[in-house]
């Protein structure tokens, strides 16, 4: 008969509709900025820079493969080094530019040294354009205990990983 | 760019107690914000994927019109709010900035995603315009590719706080003599022409703040 399909999906509306007076699970909205999805491990948004003790000691050596990997090129590293102008393992500046950036997770896969991972952050919205978006060293670098809390697997990995490489003392 | 916080000619002590007693005091500024902020409709134009997560942001799960912003509008005529939600081509910019021209005063907007942004991952392609914000003013960046719902819920609520700071005298539409029409830039064989707007792109240089 023509129309019954249509009549079939506004079935499925209305009780959803008046389900939604009797039964929690048919109300679907969440209430976003008191309450939040639980975020999924592997959800992935912008990179960070993990450091084991300090911050002034990160993981990072600046040996440059994810600048050079990253398809859109958002990523800016300067080496640092001492005053004889030797340079050394670990970078100056760190900028990655999250205008630029496009989540897809090829600087974590390159890293070497387990230096750079995806970040849950999403909360980023801002007024300016040009400095606002660009991220430094100091907002990047976030600690081991943070990347534990928010993906325990892959950091138990990388821990794992780490502990077998590491010269025995 | 910074915006000012709500500086109110009443003051905030004696407006809270007053209104412990039950008395609400408030200025015609505070409810004309209050009235603009919470009925930001947009326009229901989507470029790329970042359309898709708008549109998963006014479905049942995010919903979009508890901060009055889910009334998408079909004609810009009738919207407050541009959400740049994906790759703006170079042969879709001119009719981007006219939208925004065709919309009435005041009007908002928001880049939606890297690509609208800068062009994010097609900066450096011939045909993507390396971001909206050469030719119309942007109100608030929101940077993700795409960015999830509660990202761009979070926008419209940073929008919201801006609404909320601005000064009816002071606003940019009661100005005698001011012109809001961005011109249109021509699409032609070596690209757009003119590649930017002077007076709205201005990169190295904080623009004035306009509330």
């Amino acid at each position: 008969m023509f129309g019954l399909g249509v009549l079939k999906g506004m079935m499925v509306t209305l009780r959803n509709f008046l389900g939604s007076y009797f039964s929690k699970e048919r109300l679907t909205t969440v209430q976003f900025p008191e309450e939040r999805i639980p975020e999924k491990e592997r959800f992935r948004n912008f990179p960070f820079l993990v450091y084991d003790k300090t911050p002034e000691d990160p993981r990072c050596v600046s040996c440059d493969i994810c600048a050079k990997e990253c398809p859109p090129k958002c990523i800016t590293i300067v080496r640092d080094s001492d005053s004889a102008g030797k340079p050394l393992k670990r970078p100056k500046s760190f900028d990655i530019d999250f205008s630029i950036c496009m989540n897809c997770g090829i600087c974590e896969e390159v890293c070497p040294f387990d230096a750079i991972f995806m970040d849950h952050e999403f909360e980023l919205a801002q007024y300016g354009r040009f400095e606002d978006l660009n991220y430094h060293k100091e907002k990047l670098l976030k600690s081991n205990d943070y990347f534990k809390k928010i993906r325990p697997t892959d950091a138990a990995r990388i821990d794992q990983k780490r502990a077998a490489k590491a010269p025995k003392a | 760019m910074e915006t000012a916080a709500n500086t109110s000619e009443i003051d905030q002590g004696l407006k809270s107690e007053l209104q412990k007693k039950g008395i609400v005091v408030t200025a015609i500024q505070d409810l004309y914000n209050w009235g603009r902020r919470s009925s930001i409709w947009p326009l229901q134009f989507g470029l790329a994927c970042c359309a898709i997560e708008m549109i998963a942001t006014a479905c049942a799960r995010y919903d979009m019109d508890r901060f009055g912003a889910g009334l998408f509008r079909a004609s810009p005529r009738q919207a407050d709010l541009m959400i740049v939600a994906g790759t703006v081509t170079k042969k879709m910019a001119p009719q981007v900035v006219r939208l925004y021209n065709q919309m009435p005063e005041p009007k908002y907007c928001i880049t939606m995603g890297a690509c609208s942004i800068s062009g994010g991952p097609f900066k450096d392609g011939y045909n993507v315009l390396r971001g909206i914000d050469r030719y119309i003013p942007v109100d608030v960046h929101l940077p993700g590719c795409p960015p999830r719902p509660e990202a761009l819920l979070h926008g419209l609520m940073k929008l919201q706080e801006k609404i909320d700071s601005q000064v009816i005298e002071k606003t940019e539409w009661y100005q005698k003599g001011l012109k809001r029409e961005f011109p249109v830039p021509e699409f032609g064989p070596n690209g757009l022409n003119p590649p930017y707007n002077p007076e709205v792109f201005t990169p190295g240089q904080q623009r004035p703040i306009t509330v």
